[in-house]
């Protein structure tokens, strides 16, 4: 039990300080959180919860106040854990002037890939997220999509473990927003474990298996998506194909039965699924380049390296 | 290491800023041959020391400049956090950083060292020789490195316009190659525009090459002399983008360039400071403390056929070292524990 264990925060705080180290804002709250290998969790909360700065511990980039943080079963600042994950910013951080091309180069010889690795992982990424066109193009004046497209492949660029993905629709369309949690799917299915902040709701519900909900620094409810929304005590049920009598029919039947009102509607598309099915007939939506990524998601950085 | 270094290198080159440091510089300097009147024999000097002084004053300016993009903004635009999220210590980030801003550094600097030899063999010489005795200046290597400059933001222009290749890092390095061009092709002319290599001063020393005629030799007629004081000012250099790369981790720019100009003022006081000072005195503590800059300027040896040795500049290079590890070695403390969100 314990060696699935990818993310473990025990009794973790932060406190933001002033020049003077008075205490500003307590961000983080004594949060304890478990994230199990292959799992795809999400962290919600609204504005100010403490999402990214719980993130931020995970990475290393904030120290936590008190409590303990393991990641991959070492010290978040553990550099070759590092090596392990792949880190999508709330904002896409790019150096303006690089292209996405050489943006994916820079970070692949952070994890010191070989050129040639580096440039096929590159090739690659750039078909997956649809950014061949414009792959020479400096990414400082590309549109918060498109920046969020190099932030998506970047985050990729190292096949990780552990994928921790912070608002990663955000900025982008509806397409893009599909092909991002189609790609969590992927990514699950392959063995990745996937952290992901979402402030869309709907995006969490549609690819996460466990979801934590965090409010002023707060755990306020942690459990399986389907656990959290199931209401026990009520039943659907979902008919085609009935006329108006015959479904007052058997409402009146159930009514009698139970002994209770029932309440009957009709179901509705999403709007998503009604945009994505419009765009589909345009035929605009395309299909997600995964078989090279799957490829590389399979093998690891040092048998790369040895390639 | 080196991506980092050579991204900081290509993203601190590629700033107008940085371009436009360097181009004033190496005008200023070029042309104070044109804007000198008072010769008494040694305009040379003159010309030697404010292409020195340009490369001390604009090249503090450049390394604390390229330390506070490519660090205190990077941090504040959160770049710096994208690459620490990656397998890159802190150490290893501060470290790579200061490469990167001393590579700038460094380019500036031989674009300099070029249009200082450039300036100082265009500024008025007393040439004794057969046909001519009196001061003589070098119009023709002067022309060459005005357009040279100038040129090379053309060949920037061009470049950009036809290839799309990023237009100040070609202007940049451009303007640094085509000063170094120069200083390389002014040992295929003498001072009066002849292209013959024995000439002017040399030709006076050793009239017997002269003789020879026909044979192509290459004779720059150069003060190789400069290019020692050059490496103590490039050391002090190197000082100055470690201290101002420790200070980027924490400060904004102007506060950084702040501190280094203070520390510059006092490291040149140095040695008045430390004047008969107790070693506990306040004063010894300054002068304990800041680098001794006045170690690195050495302009005045150079006068009147002044050389500076070998081992002046490697036992420099040393105490230049000393200071950057220790400067490096505080960036790295106050950076280790500092939040990044």
């Amino acid at each position: 039990m314990e060696n699935r264990t990818v993310i473990e925060l025990r009794a973790v705080k932060k406190t933001f300080r002033d020049f003077w180290y008075r205490p500003v804002v307590e961000a983080v709250k004594g949060l304890d959180l478990t994230v199990h290998r292959g799992e795809v969790f999400g962290l919600l909360g609204p504005n100010g919860s403490g999402k990214s700065t719980t993130i931020k511990m995970l990475l290393g980039l904030l120290h936590p106040t008190a409590g303990e943080i393991r990641v991959l079963g070492a010290p978040p600042r553990d550099t070759q854990t590092k090596a392990r994950i792949g880190y999508l910013p709330e904002v896409s951080q790019l150096h303006p002037f690089l292209t996405p091309r050489e943006t994916l180069m820079y970070y692949a010889s952070l994890f010191g890939m070989t050129h040639a690795v580096a440039r096929q992982r590159t090739e690659e990424l750039l078909g997956m997220v649809d950014l061949r066109h414009a792959a020479d193009r400096a990414v400082g004046r590309f549109s918060k999509g498109m920046a969020r497209r190099v932030g998506l492949a970047q985050a990729l660029i190292n096949a990780p473990e552990l994928l921790v993905l912070d608002e990663p629709t955000s900025g982008l369309d509806p397409i893009g927003c599909r092909e991002v949690k189609d790609l969590v799917h992927v990514l699950a299915k392959s063995g990745v474990t996937v952290l992901m902040t979402s402030h869309l709701l709907a995006d969490v519900e549609d690819v996460c298996d466990r979801v934590a909900i965090l409010d002023r620094g707060e755990l306020r409810a942690e459990g399986r998506v389907g656990d959290l929304l199931r209401k026990s005590d009520a039943v659907r049920f979902q008919v085609e194909g009935l006329s108006e009598q015959e479904a007052s029919a058997l409402r009146n039947a159930i009514e009698t039965r139970a002994g209770r009102a029932v309440q009957q509607d009709y179901p509705s598309m999403s709007l998503e699924t009604f945009f994505l099915q419009t765009v589909a007939a345009d035929g605009r939506m395309r299909e997600f380049e995964m078989a090279p990524f799957l490829k590389a998601a399979k093998r690891t950085p040092d048998r790369e390296s040895d390639a | 290491m080196g991506a980092i270094v050579y991204t900081t290198v290509t993203e601190a080159i590629q700033q107008p800023i940085a371009f436009l440091i360097q181009l004033t510089a190496v005008l200023m300097t070029l042309l104070v041959p044109v804007f000198q009147f008072h010769r008494f024999g040694e305009d040379g000097r003159l010309a030697r020391d404010s292409g020195l002084s340009c490369m001390l004053i604009f090249g503090l300016a450049l390394a604390v400049g390229t330390a506070g993009h490519s660090v205190a903004d990077e941090i504040a635009r959160g770049t710096a956090a994208a690459a620490l999220g990656k397998p890159v210590s802190r150490v290893t980030f501060v470290f790579s950083k200061w490469l990167g801003v001393f590579g700038v550094v460094a380019v500036f600097w031989c674009g300099m060292l070029a249009a200082t030899l450039v300036s100082e063999r265009s500024s008025a010489h007393f040439v004794t020789q057969e046909q001519f005795v009196g001061y003589a200046t070098d119009p023709l290597t002067l022309c060459l490195g005005l357009f040279g400059a100038l040129g090379a933001l053309g060949v920037a222009a061009a470049r950009h316009y036809f290839w799309r290749r990023r237009f100040g890092v070609s202007a940049f390095l451009g303007v640094a190659l085509s000063q170094v061009l120069v200083v390389a092709l002014s040992g295929f002319y003498n001072r009066f525009g002849e292209f013959f290599p024995m000439h002017s001063e040399a030709a006076c020393a050793c009239g017997g090459e002269h003789a020879m005629g026909g044979a192509l030799l290459y004779h720059p007629e150069l003060n190789g002399r400069v290019v020692a004081a050059a490496l103590l000012v490039l050391w002090v250099l190197a000082v100055f983008a470690a201290l101002a790369t420790a200070l980027a981790t924490r400060l904004q720019t102007g506060a950084a360039l702040s501190i280094c100009a203070s520390v510059l003022f006092l490291g040149l006081a140095g040695d008045s400071f430390a004047m008969n000072a107790s070693v506990f005195s306040l004063r010894g503590l300054v002068a304990g403390v800041f680098p001794d800059v006045q170690h690195f300027w050495l302009c005045d040896a150079l006068a009147h056929g002044g050389r500076i040795g070998g081992g002046y500049v490697a036992e420099a290079g040393l105490y230049a070292l000393t200071c950057c590890a220790l400067f490096l070695t505080a960036g790295c403390l106050a950076f280790r524990e500092r939040d990044l969100g």
